[in-house]
């Protein structure tokens, strides 16, 4: 009977594999990654905004005074670069399943593209230079 | 007891729209199969009802079917899991989503096939023979990594189950990712990266939404969405 080899006792092998880059992959990973962060990120913000501060206080002079800190900033513009390019990669993927025709799928791609990039910019120099003391 | 069967049947010559056929078994038992059903229906009542079946026994994967809305093989399913009510059970069998109707309960099997085709489904490797002309062994524990992969019979229960799958069939399929799974994480194979970047492409493993219908589906118990998380790990990492 031939001996099982002993080479690796009560391991794996782990080969490493070199792959084509792929942007489906880093779409694919961005997904779980920011859904990860929104855990955190878009619960907190709803605990923090709502709850913790009722609703009925929300005003713009409640947003001003967390907006004068550069800290409440950066949580609210992480905020948005996770959540615009994952809701709308979302939405690609549902309409990905069942519009099949090439041209359409390119051109939804570039439009949504187009949307996010242009809303993420905007939003974040509006909240970066927002100007808390004209409230 | 007796049983109802309502069976989905088509005839391409005859019929321009699939229709449901109502057939009724007396003296059937609990430990009938449902192709033991379908038999009976196709030998005593209409010989015409057309479908898959080979071994009859849970090995070859041909008579998977849509039961009771829930893909399965029509020669596991027993009579007494299918909801017995007062000595009558009711049956309700269509053929596999996703495919083409062929007749009845046959659908056409080549989209799923050439799935399975492109992930390369068998050993490739540029290593010479061992030297003594025997087997290329490796440790029982490179061998557990793929073992629950090798139990696929190519039935398409789960490929056919999965709404990515309807949505669109170029989407490889379960199926194919769990039989790339078997040579992938094999340690004496040497073709995972040529595997890994057919899967890694737009119609891969990325149209896998994690919803577990071809987990349930399995009827090999095969750990499906699983088998198809490592190969996505497999892709983002680069190693397997």
């Amino acid at each position: 009977m031939a001996a099982i080899p002993s080479k690796t006792p009560g391991k794996i092998t782990v080969r490493r594999v070199k792959l084509e880059r792929n942007y489906e992959r880093a779409f694919w990973l961005f997904m779980r990654l920011s859904g990860v962060a929104m855990l955190f990120l878009a619960v907190g913000h709803m605990v923090i905004q709502h709850i913790v501060n009722s609703s009925a206080n929300l005003t713009i002079q409640f947003v001003a005074a967390q907006w004068s800190t550069w800290g409440w900033k950066a949580f609210d513009i992480l905020l948005l670069w996770m959540a615009i390019p994952h809701g709308i990669r979302g939405l690609f993927n549902i309409l990905g399943d069942y519009i099949h025709n090439a041209g359409a799928r390119r051109l939804i791609s570039i439009v949504l593209g187009v949307f996010v990039v242009a809303t993420v910019i905007w939003a974040t120099f509006a909240i970066a230079l927002f100007d808390s003391t004209r409230f | 007891m007796q049983a109802k069967l309502r069976i989905r049947r088509f005839n391409p010559e005859t019929d321009k729209k699939p229709w449901w056929g109502e057939y009724t078994l007396d003296e059937v038992l609990r430990t009938d199969t449902v192709l033991d059903l379908l038999h009976r229906v196709k030998w005593e009542q209409d010989g015409t009802l057309t479908l898959r079946r080979s071994c009859a026994h849970g090995v070859c994967g041909s008579d998977a079917m849509r039961i009771n809305g829930a893909n399965a093989l029509a020669c596991k399913t027993l009579v007494k899991e299918l909801g017995v009510k007062n000595d009558v059970v009711k049956i309700q069998v269509e053929p596999i989503l996703g495919l083409t109707v062929e007749k009845d309960l046959l659908v056409d099997m080549e989209p799923f096939f050439d799935h399975y085709r492109s992930v390369m489904p068998y050993f490739v490797t540029d290593t010479p023979v061992p030297a003594d002309g025997r087997e290329r062994l490796q440790s029982p524990e490179d061998r557990a990594r793929f073992d629950d992969t090798t139990k696929c019979i190519l039935c398409a229960a789960c490929t056919t189950s999965c709404p990515s799958f309807w949505a669109d069939g170029r989407y490889v399929g379960p199926a194919a990712i769990v039989q790339a799974h078997r040579f992938i994480f094999d340690s004496r194979d040497e073709a995972a990266g040529e595997r890994l970047d057919v899967l890694a492409d737009t119609f891969g493993v990325w149209r896998c939404r994690t919803i577990f219908n071809c987990t349930n589906a399995c009827p090999r118990e095969i750990k499906v969405t699983e088998a198809i998380a490592e190969v996505k790990m497999a892709i983002t990492s680069g190693r397997v």
